[in-house]
């Protein structure tokens, strides 16, 4: 199903990250010899059991930690530079508004750190619903246009109504801006909805267990959900993760 | 207790009970009532044998409601009356031209400016040293227990030390009082802003580091404005302690004039009722102070999207 442009240049290139925390109870291992090419224009989505390193791996390609071992190039370069020469938007699983600003000026906050002097609504965030402000939260990562787009489980605490409205949104956002896009996430529609490429992964430790290729058609809408190939796809992630799976007590 | 007690009696108030206006002020107004029937008991009781004694004295005939009407209105009580001490405070208030050494406004003022520029200068080294300790791990080390320790010695034997030696220097006047109002009143705001400077969300940190903020950004664009809560929280309790402050610091400067100066006085010469109004001032000078910073906060709040 996959034909990757060999064209396409490289955005994240990743070679046998690991990451280990030193704990109370001993050392753990978040991410463990993990390895991931995107291609620009890509959207992939990580999906996994809490634990297994998928927000994690979002925060290490966006240089808020560091890992242990392994190389990364992030858009060309190191991690840290490309933070520094702010290539992506990050999308935190909370809005993570500042109260204090009006929605106009939480969008340009971003836009005012980067020293752009001038750039509707005259609101505050608690005047808005969670889908919105979680919009605006997205607006925000995109208002300076990064390359990338890096979304920690965004719709997480969405009720399913806004989450598929949102879903659809963001599907029409990547298509017209064709943005790169990486994606955490719980949900398996979500996953699969979304995304040219699933990493399946499994805690302890943190490991890509499945790359999954996966390309609907651009125009897709909702219903492609309950279709075949749909389904089939979301079989080999469900397979993916019960695998991956380790009962442990 | 019968079982009907449990269950809640019916509501008879009259439809003026339920008034939002009355149902606020009646309670204070049953309270403000109650103190003072109390103070006036304990007016009586108090002045008792000053005031029989001085009966005794004159060896002429009297009566029980006599001596009772003595101790509402004597010249030196231990105890002034309400009414006495509000007819001094009014007299103190409006029967002098506002400058005048015996009009409690111009005592005010005297107070009033020594408590805003110790208040000024106090909220500057607060947030000064909360800036300081936010930033540097080394700093909070060092100055914590320095500042701490500077809280444990008591103002009272500090405040005559500061006065001489700033006086030795040539400092008289307004500026050794305002400094012994700051000592005070840095401390509440100092350990306000540390708190509230570190108040910010670790996401909100984060997505600063996202944009790659400058520490500069994160200051006055995070933590400053996640501060402001606990900025007007420590203001109104350093106001009223830069007024202590002020207070304080007019004792051992031999009482030219200030509030603190009229509670000498009035102590020196026995005159209760002087203090007393004296007193009365001090306590509607801070209400006005908090007042004050209680409005700034609401204004600023509505600016910040308060809710």
């Amino acid at each position: 199903m996959s034909t990757e442009p060999a064209s396409k240049r490289l955005v994240v290139e990743a070679n046998a990250i690991s990451l280990r925390f030193e704990t109370a109870d001993g050392p753990v291992d978040a991410l463990s010899d993990v390895s991931l090419q995107v291609a620009e224009g890509e959207f992939v989505s990580f999906i996994g059991p809490s634990g297994c390193g998928k927000t994690t791996m979002l925060r290490v390609i966006a240089d808020l930690q560091q890992p242990t071992s392994g190389s990364l190039s992030v858009n060309g370069m190191t991690a840290e530079n490309a933070r520094l020469a702010r290539s992506y938007g990050y999308v935190f699983q909370a809005p993570a508004l500042f109260p204090w600003r009006t929605i106009e000026k939480n969008l340009k906050l971003p836009l005012e750190i980067m020293g752009f002097s001038d750039s509707e609504q005259r609101k505050f965030p608690w005047q808005l619903s969670g889908g919105m402000q979680q919009r605006v939260s997205i607006a925000r990562a995109l208002s300076f246009d990064p390359a990338m787009l890096l979304m920690d489980e965004p719709f997480g605490a969405l009720d399913e109504i806004v989450r598929d409205h949102l879903n659809e949104q963001l599907l029409q956002l990547w298509k017209s801006t064709e943005k790169t896009v990486l994606f955490v996430t719980h949900s398996i529609p979500e996953a699969v909805f979304l995304s040219t490429k699933i990493v399946v992964m499994s805690p302890r430790p943190g490991r890509i267990i499945d790359v999954i290729d996966c390309n609907f058609p651009a125009d897709r809408s909702l219903e492609i959900r309950e279709t075949p190939e749909f389904l089939k796809i979301a079989q080999r992630v469900r397979n993916g993760l019960r695998a991956g799976h380790s009962y442990d007590e | 207790m019968t079982s009907s007690s449990l269950t809640l009696p019916a509501r008879r108030a009259p439809s003026l009970f339920r008034h939002a206006i009355v149902e606020r002020y009646v309670p204070v107004a049953t309270m403000v009532l109650a103190l003072i029937a109390i103070w006036y008991v304990a007016a009586v009781a108090m002045n008792w044998t000053l005031v029989h004694d001085a009966f005794e004295r004159e060896e002429t005939p009297y009566t029980i409601s006599d001596v009772l009407a003595g101790t509402m209105d004597a010249e030196r009580p231990l105890l002034p009356a309400p009414h006495q001490v509000i007819n001094a405070f009014v007299d103190g208030v409006f029967g002098y031209p506002p400058l005048a050494p015996r009009s409690l406004i111009y005592h005010s003022l005297v107070t009033l400016s020594a408590t805003v520029l110790g208040f000024l200068l106090g909220a500057l080294f607060g947030i000064s040293l909360a800036l300081l300790i936010v930033h540097s791990r080394v700093l909070e080390r060092s100055l914590l227990p320095w500042i701490i320790c500077s809280q444990m010695v008591p103002v009272l034997a500090l405040a005559p030390i500061f006065i001489v030696v700033l006086g030795a220097i040539g400092l008289q006047g307004l500026l050794p009082k305002s400094i012994i109002s700051a000592y005070l009143c840095f401390f509440p705001i100092a350990i306000g802003m540390v708190k509230g400077f570190t108040s910010p969300d670790p996401l909100q940190i984060e997505l600063m580091r996202t944009w790659s903020a400058t520490p500069r950004q994160v200051l006055w664009k995070l933590r400053w404005p996640s501060a402001v809560p606990y900025l007007f929280a420590s203001l109104k309790v350093a106001i009223t302690i830069s007024l202590v402050g002020a207070i304080v610091a007019e004792l051992p400067t031999g009482g030219e004039a200030g509030i603190g100066a009229r509670l000498l006085s009035g102590s020196y010469y026995g005159q209760t009722i002087q203090l007393w109004a004296a007193l009365v001032a001090a306590a509607v000078l801070a209400s006005a102070l908090i007042a004050i910073v209680g409005l700034v906060e609401r204004g600023v709040n509505s600016r910040m999207g308060a809710h």
